[in-house]
This record gives C-alpha cells, sequence and structure tokens, in this order.
C-alpha cells in the first residue's frame, strides 16, 4: 500500500508510465494537478480525450495531424521536390522550429533495430518508395539520429534508393554548437573533419 | 563504494526518466551487466558518443546502495565499428551476435574468450572482412563456449570413433552426429561429408584469427548453416528473434 490514497497513487502511477517521467515527476505533477482547481484536470482530461480521437497519421508524410493532409503537405508555397526523412514527429518538429528547411518531410516511425524486431517492413519505407515514385522527387536528405540504428537506416535507405535518379544526402555530424573539442571522440572528430566546410570571409 | 572501470561493449540501450539511459553490457571478466546512467542524454563530457549500441568502450561503473543495477560513471569510445552503421546486412549479423550472446551468457555468466570473440567479430564485420563467414565462425565459437559444442569425435550411438573418414551424419538430439550404420540421411539429420566435419572442429576449437583464415567452399557453408541451424534452435529451444535479418 502507498503513502498516499489510492486515487492518488493510481494517478502518479498512470503518469509515471509515460515517457520521461520518473516516479518523482509524477509524484510532483499529481500534487500540482490536486492543488489547482478543477478546472485544470477538466481541461485535461478533455485534451486526452480528444487528442486521441482526432489526431491521426498524415496520409502523405505520416507526421501527426488533425487534418488530412496535414498543412505542410498542403502548403504550395513550400519547396516540392525536396523529402527530409525523419524517424518520428518529434524530430520533424525539431527541424521545422529552425525555419530553415521549407521542403516536405517523410516520418518513418522509427529505426531499423533487429534486436526489437524493427525490420524494413516495420516502418513507412514502402510508402517512401510509392511517394517518390508518385512526386516528382529531386531530393531526399536524411535526418536520422546519428545513433548506430539511426546511421544503419539512413544506409539501408540510401542503398535502395541509389538507382533513382534523386540526389540524397545527410546531414551533417560533428560538433554542436557550444561543444568542447577535447571532450569529443574520436567519430565525431572524424566526422567533424570530413564534414568541414571552406570559409568564406 | 568501489568503482570498476573496464572495456565493455554495449548491448543495449533505452531511455529511462528525462534524460537517463538503462544501459546493458558485455564485460571481459563480470559478463553481462546493466547499469543506469544518470543524465547521459545530455551529458557533454562524461558520456559523448560512448553508450551508443554495439560501440566497445572504456566504462567506469560502480555498485549503487540498493538494487542489483550498477551505476555508470563515465565512458569512452574505443570502437564504434563504424562499418556496422553502413551496411545494414552487418549491423543485422552484429544485432544476431549480441542477442545469441545474451541467450548464452545470462547475467552472472562470464567468459573472458566470449569477450575477445565478441570483440574481434564486430571488428571484422565492420572492416567488412569475410563478412559471410564472420556468423558462423562467431556461432560455432559461442556455442562452444557455451557448453553446446558439437561431437565429432565419435558416433552418438554406438560409440565408433571418427577417423575423418566417410559421411556421417548430423543428429540434433544428440549433439553430435553418428556414422551411417546408426543413423539416416534426412532433412533434419543432414549428411555431413568429411570436409564438412573438419570445418566444424576447426570453427569450434581454433581461435576466431585462425579459424577466419579458412577458404570453405560454398556446399560446404551451406551445410554449415544448417547444422547450425538444427542445433541452435534444438538446444536453445527458441528462433532468435534477429534470425530472420541474416538466414
Amino acid at each position: 500500500m502507498g503513502i498516499y490514497p489510492p486515487p492518488l497513487e493510481n494517478l502518479i502511477r498512470h503518469l509515471s508510465k509515460l515517457p520521461g517521467i520518473g516516479q518523482k515527476s509524477a509524484t510532483r505533477v499529481a500534487l500540482h494537478i490536486l492543488k489547482k482547481p478543477k478546472g485544470l484536470a477538466e481541461d485535461l482530461s478533455r485534451s486526452l480525450l480528444e487528442v486521441k480521437e482526432k489526431i491521426t497519421f498524415c496520409s502523405v508524410c505520416f507526421n501527426f495531424t488533425d487534418q488530412d493532409p496535414c498543412p505542410i503537405c498542403r502548403d504550395d508555397t513550400r519547396g516540392n521536390g525536396v523529402i527530409c526523412i525523419v524517424e518520428g514527429p518529434g524530430d520533424q518538429l525539431a527541424i521545422e522550429e529552425s525555419g530553415f528547411f521549407k521542403g516536405r518531410y517523410h516520418v518513418l516511425h522509427g529505426v531499423l533495430s533487429p534486436l526489437d524486431g524493427i525490420g524494413p517492413d516495420d516502418l513507412k519505407i514502402a510508402e517512401l518508395l510509392m511517394r517518390l515514385d508518385r512526386e516528382k522527387i529531386s531530393e531526399v536528405i536524411m535526418a536520422m539520429n546519428p545513433t548506430t540504428e539511426g546511421e544503419a537506416t539512413a544506409s539501408f535507405l540510401g542503398k535502395l534508393l541509389s538507382n533513382k535518379q534523386i540526389a540524397l544526402s545527410r546531414i551533417a555530424l560533428g560538433i554542436p554548437m557550444g561543444g568542447d573539442l577535447k571532450y569529443m571522440d574520436a567519430m565525431t572528430l572524424l566526422h567533424a573533419l570530413k564534414s568541414r566546410t571552406p570559409l568564406r570571409p | 563504494m568501489n568503482a570498476y572501470m573496464s572495456p565493455a561493449i554495449i548491448m543495449r540501450v533505452k531511455e529511462v526518466g528525462e534524460s537517463d539511459l538503462l544501459v546493458t553490457f558485455f564485460t571481459a571478466q563480470k559478463g553481462r551487466l546493466s547499469g543506469v546512467a544518470k543524465g547521459a542524454r545530455k551529458s557533454r563530457k562524461r558520456f559523448v558518443n560512448a553508450l551508443d549500441l554495439f560501440s566497445l568502450v572504456s566504462l567506469e561503473y560502480a555498485p549503487r546502495r540498493q538494487g542489483n543495477l550498477l551505476l555508470l560513471e563515465s565512458g569512452k569510445l574505443l570502437n564504434a565499428y563504424p562499418g556496422l552503421r553502413a551496411d545494414f546486412s552487418a549491423f543485422s549479423k552484429a544485432s544476431y551476435m549480441i542477442e545469441l550472446t545474451e541467450i548464452l551468457f545470462p547475467p552472472g555468466v562470464s567468459e573472458p574468450d566470449m569477450f575477445d570473440l565478441l570483440n574481434l567479430s564486430l571488428d571484422a564485420l565492420s572492416r567488412g572482412e569475410k563478412t559471410h563467414l564472420v556468423p558462423l565462425v562467431f556461432e560455432f565459437r559461442a556455442l562452444s563456449m557455451g557448453g553446446f559444442r558439437i561431437d565429432t569425435g565419435r558416433c552418438a550411438r554406438c560409440a565408433r570413433p571418427y577417423q575423418g573418414e566417410g559421411t556421417a551424419v548430423f543428429l540434433p538430439e544428440t549433439g553430435g552426429m553418428a556414422c551411417l550404420k546408426c543413423g539416416r540421411p534426412s532433412a533434419l539429420s543432414p549428411p555431413l561429408k568429411p570436409s564438412v566435419v573438419k570445418a566444424i572442429e576447426t570453427l569450434q576449437h581454433r581461435p576466431f584469427r585462425e579459424a577466419m583464415k579458412e577458404d570453405l567452399p560454398e556446399d560446404t557453408m551451406k551445410t554449415l548453416r544448417v547444422v547450425l541451424k538444427l542445433h541452435r534452435e534444438y538446444r536453445l529451444e527458441r528462433k532468435l528473434r534477429t534470425s530472420k535479418y541474416v538466414e
């Protein structure tokens, strides 16, 4: 039996199932909800249900959306012909927030991971190939994370698309902004030196 | 509390909490271990690129006051095996070798030679060296170290010593082979030519680098793969999750 009353324990238990929220954070959130007026809990529960009912996958890029196709896929001003492939919706959001990329996206919903039983058929790869045939794509940018699985996925897709008349590129890898060279590993330094760019004063 | 530092191969990584990682790794002296790397996902100093899947790292860890999980203090990348990231086939083979290691060496079972075998095999795969042979050499050696060596010395039924002459048949249920008087070739008991029996002995007993010098014909390789599959599935009583990506 927990130290809190059962309804509160129940809320903590459910919150701690969410990614990035441990037992302590769940307790803090639950106590916060308890302290605030009832309206917060009502709004929160309504939002939770609404998100499950209204959010679906965009039938073009497979990002989450409440309209199909999503606003990005419907936007005629976005540079057609360039697709940026990302692992998940969170990665798409991060690139979109940078405001630099003006092309379209394709969300794979994961990376290749044989240890977890995830192979090419478990990702939105077939849908990507159909898109490439359907839309006039001139460039594909691989924006998977630089992890072992992310890079293996990018290599796999690179080989798969190599016979198509499409420019393939990978986002640059190297020293992050605010990083410190003396703490970098050999692999990062190697990538940074390989991907160096000419300095134009 | 005592802290340890040793080379380790990262077997699995799972995100937990806001910035922590739950890491399973394999060491020479203590076998398979698991630990929590606090704040590793935001770390720019303690774990820079060190906790990526299948990497060889120098890992510093200490026991925690409670529970079985260790506390990972820091890590330094020694070899990221870059070739595994550049080729899905090599990546799948590496995944297969890791899964087999997990099954053969549960936590608490250490085998220094197994660490060397895993390290050398991942390195050979990464460098693209005889990548068709690496999984075979690895699996014969790993099964052998895990206590599932195939007995090629005698007939499992009549105990007649095998002198390296004539065809034998593989008997998965005995973990060995039988002479043609005691066993009949079938899909579940493939015939073993003397050259195949010799190859099994070589792959089971010779050190990795020596075994990798073997230049086995394709028909021998094919038979060895069939034997391994039958042997593995009978002994381990399961099909590996990663096997569909390498078979």
